[in-house]
């Protein structure tokens, strides 16, 4: 049963259709919601959800690359909650005292690149699989945000940094330029250099990588110091959205990203994919998020309808027929 | 693969090492004092900001009596939440008064049980199994504290209806489907409804809890129905204060009134502000250090729990109205400074025997 759609893909011209899967679910996705409830394609509608993908974008730009690598990091909700903890606790805030505008912004990043780098270091030198190391740094990351935050959410009152959600450029808030810059700077990197080419061959096949004079060590540590970079974007994004912080910010982050990287395409064994898969698996994911309650559709079973769609994606954007072993 | 075989056995050894260590040093040295009883909270974390002021309740408590206090933290895990519980009685001998809210509701039973095995004083609050009876454990298992979900969820929504003209359609936002607290505020917000046939709830959905699933939502809620949506009744002000934010990117804030419960800082600023109409609290902080005050006035023979009516055994807490009449008074004496409690008015707060 589960080969049917394989099949039927492979028909119609096999691997090039499917790698147009997701787009197409994409587009029926918007048609069918677009018949049903016209106010799906009003202008403020596409702005609202580009700014709902704002921050899962970003998020899983960083993803993408470790995915990419057949390796898998769960420390973005704790990245993300310790990029929003320090940006609100160094900008105006009803915390403390500081204001050190965006500077804070800045040292935001770097934390999140720094935590991404220990991350990588931890999985290369200490030889722990990335799943261990990264689950390491998730928790280590929540602990620290619930400690400085004392628990508490911190309101964040410097207006040029909420200025990022609030302010409109163009007709869209500066959060979604500045996600449509990173995906930009993503696709830049898989495409156009030799980092991304190396990623690739890592998940593709990392012996063969070896061989060929990939420095897999120097490749891994710089992809996950990548990804906590694009996630300290993110958290940075998360605060100015939400106007605060607290440690749990990043709640349900983490599966919402995978979901939407796998559900473009991107294979979990590695190899496979890339950004621009990535920008149309959140662009489903949030097309759905959206459509079913244009549609009405009942709180109770909204999950289930979501479980459909990725099994549903991922059944036809990758080819099971290839796979002889499934786990 | 020799080499990393080896790294791997001390790397293990290095963290059993390092873990032993962490576990000798988290033992506080109180709990060799045998004399005073020992005060004990157990929570779920502190990353939420209600249980954070729940402790802060719990330790002002504690220095006012001049106990020693220990707060433990499940982290959402009940076997955690338990066997923390057991090993703090076996350091005390039992000489020691908690004060509970159990991670899960089976969870009472054998935290309580362990208690009244041990001879120690238990107070749980919000989660216990219907048939667990504070009497069936006397004297040990003093009281059961909760708070009338039907009740908050009610109010607020009558105050939203009040400040929307008691016409006009609204949207609300449940907190995760299976817990009793959405449940019950849900039937709240449903009773207040009948009752005013005039509003008419456009949608109901789930945002979990959660200010960041709020914040999507609200986008997608204000697409379905733009300007129909009057006002906003929230489940909790974390949802609350997440619609706020999706309000003011479109700069609706302050011209869609939203209702919350819990009384976070957030909320009580927004209240300030005129951009929430009210919240309600249960009061953490009463919660915290009452709690462990009962236990602990049963224990030294205070009161005698067997001889307390019903309805000081299972009890309604009374929940705290912050709205735009009293906000002001409440930022003066919750927020600006710690709140002022009277530890010795033990029962001033109960409103009545919880339903069965």
């Amino acid at each position: 049963m589960s080969l049917i759609p394989g099949r039927i893909a492979t028909l119609f011209g096999g691997r090039r259709w499917r790698s147009l899967a997701p787009l197409a679910v994409l587009i029926v996705l918007c048609v069918l919601i677009a018949i049903a409830n016209p106010n799906f394609i009003e202008v403020r509608n596409l702005v609202r959800l580009a700014n709902s993908a704002a921050v899962p974008l970003t998020l899983a730009m960083g993803l993408t690359f470790i995915i990419l690598m057949g390796s898998i990091d769960l420390s973005v909700e704790g990245t993300l909650s310790v990029s929003a903890m320090v940006v609100v606790l160094l900008a105006a805030n009803d915390g403390n005292g500081n204001d050190y505008g965006w500077w804070a912004v800045l040292a935001a990043i770097v934390a999140g690149t720094a935590m991404g780098f220990v991350s990588g270091l931890v999985q290369t030198m200490l030889r722990i699989p990335s799943f261990m190391a990264t689950l390491g740094m998730w928790f280590i990351g929540l602990g620290l945000s619930v400690y400085m935050l004392g628990g508490s959410a911190i309101k964040l009152n410097d207006a040029s940094i909420r200025d990022l959600a609030l302010h409109r450029f163009l007709g869209l808030p500066v959060a979604v330029w500045v996600a449509f810059g990173a995906f930009l700077l993503a696709a830049v990197i898989q495409y156009h250099t030799k980092l991304g080419r190396h990623i690739l061959a890592i998940g593709g096949d990392e012996d063969v990588a070896k061989l060929s004079g990939v420095n897999v060590v120097r490749v891994r540590i710089t992809a996950f110091a990548l990804a906590g970079f694009f996630f300290a974007i993110a958290g940075v994004l998360a605060a100015a959205q939400l106007g605060q912080s607290h440690a749990v910010i990043g709640d349900g982050r983490l599966f919402a990203a995978v979901t939407a990287v796998v559900v473009g395409g991107t294979a979990l064994t590695g190899g496979e994919g890339g950004v621009v898969n990535t920008l149309i698996g959140v662009l489903i994911v949030t097309v759905l998020a959206n459509g079913m309650i244009l549609l009405g559709i009942s709180p109770y079973i909204q999950q289930t309808v979501q479980g459909l769609m990725i099994i549903a994606a991922v059944a036809l954007s990758l080819d099971r027929v290839r796979l002889r072993i499934v786990k | 693969m020799k080499d990393t075989k080896n790294f791997t056995v001390n790397r293990r050894t290095l963290m059993l090492g390092a873990t032993a260590g962490v576990a000798t040093l988290a033992m506080p040295s109180v709990l060799r004092a045998q004399d005073k009883p020992t005060l004990v909270t157990s929570i779920r974390s502190l990353s939420n900001p209600y249980h954070a002021v729940w402790k802060t309740g719990a330790e002002a408590y504690a220095k006012w009596a001049g106990l020693e206090h220990v707060t433990l933290v499940s982290e959402g895990n009940s076997e955690k939440g338990i066997a923390d519980i057991k090993a703090m009685l076996a350091k005390t001998g039992g000489n020691m008064v908690l004060n509970s809210d159990p991670n899960d509701t089976p969870d009472a039973r054998p935290i309580v049980e362990a208690c009244a095995k041990a001879g120690a004083y238990v107070v749980t609050q919000w989660n216990k199994p219907g048939d667990l009876h504070p009497k069936d454990f006397n004297p040990n298992y003093v009281s059961h504290i909760e708070f009338d979900g039907i009740d908050s969820g009610k109010t607020i929504a009558e105050i939203l209806f009040k400040t929307i003209g008691g016409k006009g359609g609204i949207v609300a936002l449940g907190g995760l489907i299976s817990t009793t607290a959405a449940i019950e505020r849900k039937k709240g917000l449903d009773a207040a409804l009948a009752a005013n046939p005039d509003i008419k709830l456009l949608d109901f959905q789930v945002a979990n809890w959660k200010s960041t699933e709020a914040f999507d939502l609200m986008g997608n809620l204000l697409t379905r129905f733009g300007d129909d949506i009057k006002g906003i009744w929230a489940a909790n002000d974390d949802m609350g204060s997440g619609a706020l934010e999706a309000l003011r990117a479109e700069n609706l804030a302050g011209k869609v009134p939203i209702v919350g419960v819990d009384g976070i800082k957030t909320a009580v600023d927004a209240v300030r502000t005129g951009e929430f109409a009210c919240t309600v609290t249960s009061d953490p902080f009463w919660q915290g250090g009452m709690g462990l005050a009962i236990g602990y006035n049963a224990k030294i023979g205070k009161f005698d729990p067997t001889k307390e009516p019903p309805e000081h055994r299972e009890f309604y807490g009374k929940a705290v109205l912050i709205s735009h009449d009293n906000v002001e008074e409440y930022y003066k004496t919750n927020v600006d400074a710690k709140p002022e409690i009277d530890w010795n008015d033990l029962w001033g707060r109960v409103t009545g025997a919880i339903r069965t």
